[in-house]
Parts: C-alpha cells; sequence; structure tokens
C-alpha cells in the first residue's frame, strides 16, 4: 500500500498513521493526544489554506497544515 | 470538639473536559486567580468545607501531558512532585475517555492518592457511549466516580472518596508497559533507590527513558553515571524497536490505553448526524463559514460598541456633575484638585471597565464557553501563519479591538514564550475602543468616513508587516497548532458569570495603580503651569515634523493615561468641539494615526508587565513611540501632497 502524507488524504476518507516525520517535539505532541503509528483516523473536514480536522479514538482534533504534511499514512 | 483538618487537594485533567465548571461548583466565589510566583501561568485556588474538613482546592492548568513542552505542564509536574498533595481529582471527559486516559496514566504514576471523576456522564447516552465504571475501576485501582458537573451531580462522592484514600494513605499503583520497557525501568528505579529526590523513583525512571531534559539534568547534577547508563538502556529500547525511546513509551502508553478502552467502553449504536454536526458543517464550512464568522464576530463588536457608548455617556454625565459639586465643597486648592485627579482615575477606571471590558468578557466568555472560538482559531489558523503564529492567537487579537488589557493578559492560550510575546506585541497595534472614539470623532466626522476606514485599514497592514517582521527577529521556529475541537454546548452561565467576574477583578487590580498615579502626576504638572514649558519641550516633534500644533504635545501626554483623552482635551484646549476651525483634514488624520501607535496606554502597560516584564514592556512603549512619530512624519508630508 502506498503511503502518503495525511495532507493530501481526501475528506471523509479513513486512514492508518505509518509514521510521523517530524521533530521529536511534535511527535511527543501527537502522541500525548494519542495520535501515534497505528493509530487510525478520519478526515473529518479540510480548510482551503488552513489546517483540517480529524477524528482519532472518539475525539477530535485539528492539526495545523505544516504538520499534517509530516503525518504519513496509508488508506484503510 | 474535634480539631479541623486542612487538605491539600488539587484538580488535575486535559483541557476542556469541564475542570472549571466542577472548581466554580465547589469553591463558589471563595477563589482567587493568581500568577504562579515568577510564571506567567495562572493559578487558581479555592477553599471550601466538607465533613469536618477544610480543603483547599488548586485548579491545575488544562495540560495534555506531564512532559515538559509547556510552561503549564511543568509548573504542574513540579507542583505534584514537590507539594505532594493529599489527593488528586483527576477529572476526565467520559465522552472521550480513550483521549483522557494518556494523561491519566501519567499522573498515576506520579503515585499520589487519586480519585478519578468521569464528567459528562450525563452525554454518554446521547452519544451511544457504553462505559463499565466497575471495570474501569478494577483496571485502574483507583475509585472511579461519574460526575455530571454541570448539574453538580458525584461531586461530593468524589471528595468522599478522596477522603477516605487519604485516611488509609492509599497510593495508587501505575499501569505496567511493555516487557522491554518495565525490564529497562526497573532497572532504573533501584539504581535511583538512594538518591535524593523528591519525585517517585519508578516514574523519574520512566522520564530518563522519555529523555525528559529536566529531569535528566536533575540526575545528571546528583549521579552522572547513572546518566551514562540511561544512555545506554534508550539505545538498546531503540534497537529492539526501531524508533526513539520517547516514542516507544508514548507509543506504549497509547497502546495501554486504546486496550483499556476496548475493555470498558462500548459504542452501542451508530451515531446520527447531529444537530451540532450539521452546526458544524456550516459555521467550518471552507467557504461559508468565513462569512459566518465575520457576522458573528461582527455582531458581538456592535453590540459591545452601541452598548458602550451609550453607557459611557451616561456615566460621564454623572461624573462630570460630581465635580462640580466636589469643587464647590473643597475649592479649588492644589490639594484638593489633586484629589479629584485620583478620583476622577477612578472614574475613568469605571468608565473603560463597565461599559467596554465588561460586555466584551460576558460574550466573549459566552462565545467560548458555546465552543466557537475554537471555530475561530480553526478558520484563522491559515492567516495566522502569516504572522509567524498560529490560529489561537486570533482570541488575543480579537479582544485587542474592544480594550488590549485583557487582550495581553489572554496572550497566555499561546503555547511557548515567543508566540506569546509576538502575540502581546501585536496586540498593542490593535486599535481598542479608545482608539476608536478618535478615529471616529475626529477623522469619520470631519474628513470622511471612506478616510477612517483606511486608517483601520492601515492599522491591520501594519499588524500583518509586524508580525512578519517580529517572527524573523525573534529566535524559535513558529509552532503548528494542535488543539481540540471541542463539541457545541449550551453556555454554563454560572461559568460564564465567574469568569467574567475574576477577569474584571483582575483588570481593576492591575490597572488601577498605574492609572491612578499617572493621573495625580498629570494633574500636578497642570497645576504647576507646566504645560507649555512641556508643549515647547515636544514642538520640534509635534510642530516641525508632524505639522501638529504645539498643544497636541499636551494631548499626547494626557492620552498615556487613557488615549480617547486626546479627543476630550483638545476640545477643552481648543474651547471648541468643531475641530475643523482649528485642525487642518491633514492634520487631523496625522493626530488619528499618532494616537492610534504612539504609545499602549498606561493600562496596557502594567498589563505588558505583568506578562513579560518590566524590560519587554519598556522595550514595546519605546519602539511604538519612534514608530508611530516617524509614521506620523511621512504621513503628513505625503497627505500634504495631494
Amino acid at each position: 500500500m502506498k503511503e502518503l502524507p495525511l495532507l493530501q488524504v481526501k475528506e471523509q476518507e479513513e486512514v492508518i498513521i505509518v509514521s510521523i516525520v517530524g521533530g521529536q517535539m511534535a511527535t511527543k505532541r501527537l502522541a500525548d493526544l494519542g495520535l501515534t503509528s497505528g493509530t487510525q483516523i478520519k478526515i473529518l473536514r479540510k480548510t482551503l489554506f488552513g489546517p483540517l480536522e480529524i477524528e482519532a479514538k472518539g475525539s477530535r482534533l485539528v492539526i495545523g497544515r505544516g504538520l499534517a504534511a509530516k503525518i504519513l499514512v496509508r488508506p484503510l | 470538639m474535634s480539631k479541623i483538618e486542612k487538605l491539600n487537594v488539587v484538580l488535575a485533567g486535559q483541557a476542556n473536559v469541564g475542570k472549571s465548571v466542577i472548581f466554580n461548583h465547589l469553591t463558589g466565589l471563595h477563589q482567587h486567580i493568581g500568577n504562579w510566583p515568577g510564571k506567567t501561568v495562572e493559578k487558581a485556588e479555592g477553599t471550601l468545607h466538607y465533613k469536618g474538613y477544610t480543603i483547599d482546592l488548586l485548579d491545575l492548568p488544562g495540560i495534555y501531558s506531564l512532559s515538559t513542552y509547556s510552561i503549564e505542564e511543568l509548573v504542574s509536574r513540579e507542583y505534584i512532585a514537590l507539594q505532594k498533595p493529599d489527593f488528586i481529582i483527576n477529572v476526565v471527559d467520559a465522552t472521550h475517555l480513550e483521549r483522557n486516559l494518556i494523561f491519566t496514566l501519567q499522573l498515576l504514576e506520579m503515585e499520589r492518592p487519586m480519585v478519578l471523576a468521569l464528567n459528562m456522564v450525563n452525554l454518554l447516552k446521547g452519544k451511544g457511549i457504553e462505559i463499565d465504571f466497575k471495570k474501569l475501576e478494577n483496571i485502574l485501582k483507583i475509585p472511579v466516580v461519574p460526575v455530571a458537573a454541570i448539574y453538580g451531580k458525584g461531586l461530593t462522592e468524589v471528595l468522599g472518596q478522596g477522603i477516605d484514600l487519604t485516611k488509609k494513605n492509599l497510593k495508587p499503583i501505575p499501569l505496567k508497559y511493555g516487557k522491554e520497557v518495565e525490564k529497562q525501568a526497573e532497572e532504573l528505579t533501584s539504581l535511583l533507590e538512594d538518591i535524593d529526590l523528591p519525585h517517585p523513583k519508578r516514574w523519574v525512571a520512566i522520564k530518563l527513558l522519555e529523555k525528559d531534559e529536566e529531569i535528566e539534568k536533575l540526575v545528571k547534577n546528583k549521579r552522572p553515571e547513572i546518566s551514562e547508563r540511561v544512555k545506554s538502556l534508550c539505545s538498546e529500547l531503540e534497537r529492539i524497536h526501531g524508533q526513539d525511546s520517547s516514542i516507544i513509551i508514548a507509543d506504549e502508553r497509547c497502546n495501554l490505553v486504546s486496550w483499556i478502552a476496548k475493555e470498558v467502553m462500548r459504542i452501542v449504536k451508530p451515531r446520527k448526524v447531529s444537530f451540532n454536526e450539521r452546526l458544524d458543517n456550516l459555521t467550518c464550512h471552507k467557504i461559508w463559514g468565513y462569512p459566518m464568522m465575520i457576522s458573528i464576530l461582527g455582531l458581538v463588536f456592535l453590540t459591545i460598541f452601541l452598548f458602550g457608548n451609550w453607557l459611557s455617556s451616561l456615566l460621564a454625565g454623572m461624573f462630570s456633575g460630581w465635580q462640580i459639586g466636589f469643587q464647590s465643597i473643597f475649592g479649588g486648592s492644589l490639594l484638593s484638585s489633586l484629589i479629584w485627579a485620583g478620583m476622577e482615575s477612578v472614574f475613568s477606571l469605571i468608565g473603560i471597565a463597565l461599559p467596554y471590558i465588561l460586555p466584551f468578557y460576558l460574550l466573549l466568555f459566552i462565545l467560548e464557553d458555546w465552543g466557537y472560538l475554537a471555530r475561530v482559531a480553526f478558520l484563522t489558523d491559515n492567516l495566522m501563519h502569516k504572522l509567524g503564529i498560529h490560529g489561537k492567537a486570533c482570541i488575543p487579537l480579537i479582544l485587542g479591538f474592544g480594550c488590549n488589557v485583557p487582550a495581553c493578559l489572554s496572550c497566555r492560550i499561546m503555547e511557548t514564550r515567543r508566540e506569546r510575546l509576538i502575540t502581546g506585541f501585536l496586540v498593542t497595534l490593535v486599535p481598542c475602543s479608545a482608539v476608536t472614539v478618535i478615529i471616529m470623532g475626529l477623522v469619520g466626522k470631519f474628513v470622511g468616513i471612506g478616510w477612517a476606514f483606511g486608517l483601520y485599514f492601515f492599522a491591520i497592514l501594519m499588524i500583518f508587516m509586524m508580525g512578519k517582521l517580529a517572527s524573523k527577529i525573534l529566535p524559535g521556529e513558529p509552532t503548528e497548532l494542535i488543539m481540540e475541537m471541542p463539541d457545541y454546548k449550551k453556555p454554563n452561565l454560572k461559568t460564564v458569570i465567574l469568569q467574567t467576574w475574576f477577569r474584571l477583578r483582575e483588570f481593576i487590580y492591575i490597572a488601577g495603580p498605574l492609572v491612578i498615579i499617572s493621573g495625580i502626576v498629570i494633574a500636578g504638572i497642570h497645576q504647576g503651569g507646566w504645560f507649555p514649558a512641556i508643549a515647547n519641550f515636544l514642538s520640534p516633534i509635534t510642530v516641525k515634523w508632524l505639522g501638529l500644533p504645539a498643544i497636541t504635545g499636551i494631548l499626547l501626554i494626557f492620552g498615556i493615561l487613557r488615549k480617547e483623552l486626546i479627543l476630550l482635551m483638545l476640545a477643552v484646549l481648543l474651547g471648541t468641539t468643531n475641530f475643523a476651525q482649528v485642525l487642518s483634514q491633514t492634520q487631523m488624520i496625522v493626530l488619528a494615526l499618532v494616537s492610534m501607535f504612539y504609545i499602549p496606554c498606561v493600562a496596557t502597560i502594567a498589563a505588558l508587565r505583568k506578562e513579560f516584564g518590566w524590560k519587554r514592556a519598556l522595550s514595546i512603549t519605546v519602539f511604538k513611540i519612534i514608530f508611530a512619530i516617524t509614521i506620523g512624519g511621512i504621513a503628513s508630508r505625503l497627505l500634504n501632497l495631494i
């Protein structure tokens, strides 16, 4: 299965996090919110140039565009 | 008579779990909000009495973990480790159990007696979630109490269970991670056995494996050889798992929580599209969300300005009546006029606080409690990134249009010091309601409404340019937006009113002393007859460079106190409110422009000092003076060409 950045996933699609190619800080921060590799997420909403809203583990999170580019996912 | 026992209790939990509702419910008006010593982190404390105990309740800031990502997180864990509260109330949002439990596991590792207050159980049914409370209790081995904080349900049981734990001194047992991690943690724990540390040893061991810098430093200072061992243990873990050891621990914690959630939680029915979700499809829509936002915020501003102008003229009429009364009783001596100046400052403070700041906070807290501010942050994140900050910064900037003081104080919602400073600086460039009085009363009335809006546009342009500049100059990387999107909910009136009241009180405390002192000083200068000398002294700037009449030097001194005084004093000193007779259109625009930027008012300086210290507050002040004079002079020359 091919991997792609979260940013490129379409609205309403469900994906699994493969890895996070960011600094330690960002990775830790995401982990504190329950986003680690293997986590299943659903893209709820995207803005034209801004952040996206996702659902993971039953809660909704907003993630900045730059960060979303660093989260690698694969389709479910 | 049995003696009254005192207990120290902390409320800990992630953001948006209803901690402040619980805190308000338990402590009511017996609370005060201050800062942690030496830190710009909010500290809310209150007292309550229950079953013969006096409980000092501390509301820790809403945080996501006990790592050292933000100042709040560091402050919280140091408090728990050093002060060893009698028990911890971990507030958890039952509708977001899985994410919340990540923090719960970290709290358990602090090894203090702990009760889990499972809040918002009243919303579970609507969301089709079932939780087995008993099973959760068995897994975590701490009391789990279902709570519906907005109705005050379950809170006394939380306290009762906590007191019970304290009596028996029952400390929780941290949950176990995977085999390799546990093995290493055990080895480290035994190595740490004889070091004198306030923190639980196992927690320190885990933090060392997580490569927590603060803890690393602490241990290295005491026992450098342990640090060496930590390095090799970490790399061993990394070899097995092929990942950084800090990520391994976080991963394992997530896995553990996923397992717990599977054990205790069941989704019983497929979720229907609720009204709130439909509302979100509209308010967060990639196109329609923006006109919606502008309408909602526009309505809020319009309400505040209409209400504010009405009440403020009402108050002004009342106070000026008092002045005549005061003078007829105490005469016009130096002392009595200084006393009057002090009283006038108090009135002027009330004249801002009641008509503008009070409704501003009230409406803003309603929007926040409803959940809308998070949507505003979501929608404006892209725009804010252009300023080197992220979406959450829109809240201080919006507040700034009402009054810069609360806006500066609300910069705390930004995570890092760098972002707080940039946001705080930009806030002081936002035209507040007092500046609006000048722009509308001078330029809007005598030059044209187009020019008035032009000035606003210019201010916003400057905010963008300065934001770009500041984020280039200040060291550090911009942080990305990561936040939780809260569900829309009915605003809780009690929370909103209490929040508003505490903020209003904070405003008076911070701004009050400086406003009163400077009011008296300026009156003293006036009584001493030094105004002409000051006007003269400033004339190279005011007359030569800015092309304004010499008396504007005096106005600008008054404006430091309150910006709308510039307009009021202009009328007094010139003896007319028809400013067109005495000022050319160019002069009006230049005066409004300079007033807009030339200095933060004393109250704002006080707020800046509180948040960023004297040095930064004064740097911003000096920068703004130079900036305004430069811009004003250039504008005066350009406008004369037209």
